[in-house]
């Protein structure tokens, strides 16, 4: 499946393929990137982060005492279960690591592949 | 006499569907009743009407029961906890459903805790003529019942003082910072003959690290295991043991994010057992022995 959206993911400043569907923490691991999270529930609050640009929604519903209506309206997002609904920048407040340069080529060599088939006219 | 056991948790959950689904058909406990936004669930080996309740908004820890033997008993600890300076306040009959009257106490570290003697015998899904060692329909992981809680508060040595001297709990484990100026970290106390009913870690008052049920082996741990990967359970750490208890565990999340542990193993405790001591520098191995090393989010997730 090619990717159609992308995610830059800051302060490490590398970009990411984004399936549809997946949130902002799953497309990061599935990059083979690293940062600190906690419950992936969206329970906890620990992967918070900030959204540089893009837009997001949370198609399960995140408590409003673990993310509240000023962060929302501040652009803090639930990375674990804030799912982009555009192209997104979003700067992590975590150190990122990477942890699996396997995972990490496969979805390089995703963006070439969406790139070469948008220039393909 | 002693308090018997953790009797009940109650804890928030964002979704109440996906919560209910996650403790019904993921771990196995059985919906007894379903009003009001909330959901009580049973384990198969369990005599009284529900241990767990589940109620839809936010997330966290509502309260904690724990059973105690008589109305008397009940009567001798209320006046101990209040001459502790905890407050208190009794609850009647019913207020909790399908449970007798009791007392309810905010503890130093703001957790509510209820002490209650009676709740509606329902029986185990084996019974008590001729049984049989499980239960036919079991489903999921099957968790046997409610074990332990383990609660954060910023001053852990004053809850285990209320836990010993109003109700006579006893430390089976402790963590220190340094044996010569110790400092505690993490207590793990008893009231029975198990290695914890309750624990305490430091951490955020009124926040809930998370609570247990109980396996009979590591055969079913790592069954659970399977079970949580079949129905992408978030997981914490495990399956692996604890240096702290010895204990065979998996920790993970439900769907909104508390911690859960399936637990086995341990060792016999009791009133003349002695106190185990961890420090600080070993807390990787007593938490997780094999890795001897903690993971991130077990000292950071806490609802």
């Amino acid at each position: 499946m090619t990717a159609v959206q992308i995610i830059r993911v800051l302060p490490k400043d590398v970009v990411l393929p984004l399936h549809s569907g997946d949130s902002i923490l799953a497309a990061i691991v599935r990059g083979g990137l690293k940062y600190l999270y906690g419950c992936r529930r969206g329970g906890c609050g620990v992967c918070k982060a900030d959204l540089i640009s893009g837009q997001v929604s949370y198609p399960v519903a995140v408590s409003d005492t673990v993310l509240t209506p000023e962060e929302r309206a501040d652009r803090v997002v639930l990375t674990c279960r804030a799912v982009p609904a555009t192209d997104c920048t979003v700067q992590l407040r975590s150190q990122c690591r990477l942890t699996s340069p396997f995972l990490y080529d496969i979805a390089q060599r995703e963006l070439v592949g969406s790139q070469d088939l948008k220039g393909a006219d | 006499m002693p308090v018997m056991r953790l009797g009940y948790v109650h804890v928030r959950v964002t979704d109440l569907d996906a919560a209910m689904n996650h403790y019904s058909n993921t771990l196995g406990m059985k919906v007894m009743h379903q009003e009001g936004g909330k959901v009580y669930l049973k384990s198969w080996d369990e005599q009284d009407h529900h241990s767990v309740v589940i109620e839809e908004g936010g997330v966290g820890l509502v309260k904690l029961g724990y059973k105690v033997t008589s109305s008397d008993d009940l009567a001798a600890f209320e006046k101990r906890i209040q001459q502790f300076g905890a407050s208190t306040e009794r609850m009647s009959s019913g207020e909790n459903l399908k449970t007798g009257d009791g007392l309810r106490v905010v503890l130093p570290s703001e957790h509510v805790i209820e002490l209650f003697t009676d709740m509606e015998y329902v029986g185990t899904e084996t019974g008590t003529l001729n049984p049989d060692p499980w239960p036919r329909d079991s489903r999921g992981a099957a968790v046997h019942r409610l074990d332990h809680a383990l609660v954060a508060a910023d001053d852990p040595a004053l809850v285990e003082r209320f836990f010993s001297e109003c109700l006579d709990f006893r430390p089976a484990e402790r963590l220190v910072t340094d044996p010569s100026n110790p400092e505690l970290i993490g207590t793990w106390m008893f009231c029975g003959q198990t290695p914890h009913d309750i624990a305490v870690i430091k951490g955020p008052n009124g926040k809930l690290h998370h609570f247990a049920y109980w396996l009979d082996d590591w055969n079913e741990i790592l069954k659970a295991g399977d079970v949580f990967s079949m129905d992408d359970v978030s997981i914490d750490v495990g399956p692996t043991r604890h240096g702290i208890t010895r204990g065979k565990t998996i920790y993970f999340f439900d769907p909104s994010g508390n911690r859960n542990e399936v637990f086995t193993g341990g060792y016999q405790t009791g009133p003349d057992f002695s106190t185990i001591t961890w420090t600080a520098d070993q807390v990787g191995k007593g938490i997780f022995y094999i890795t001897r090393e903690l993971n991130e989010a077990f000292t950071t997730v806490f609802t």
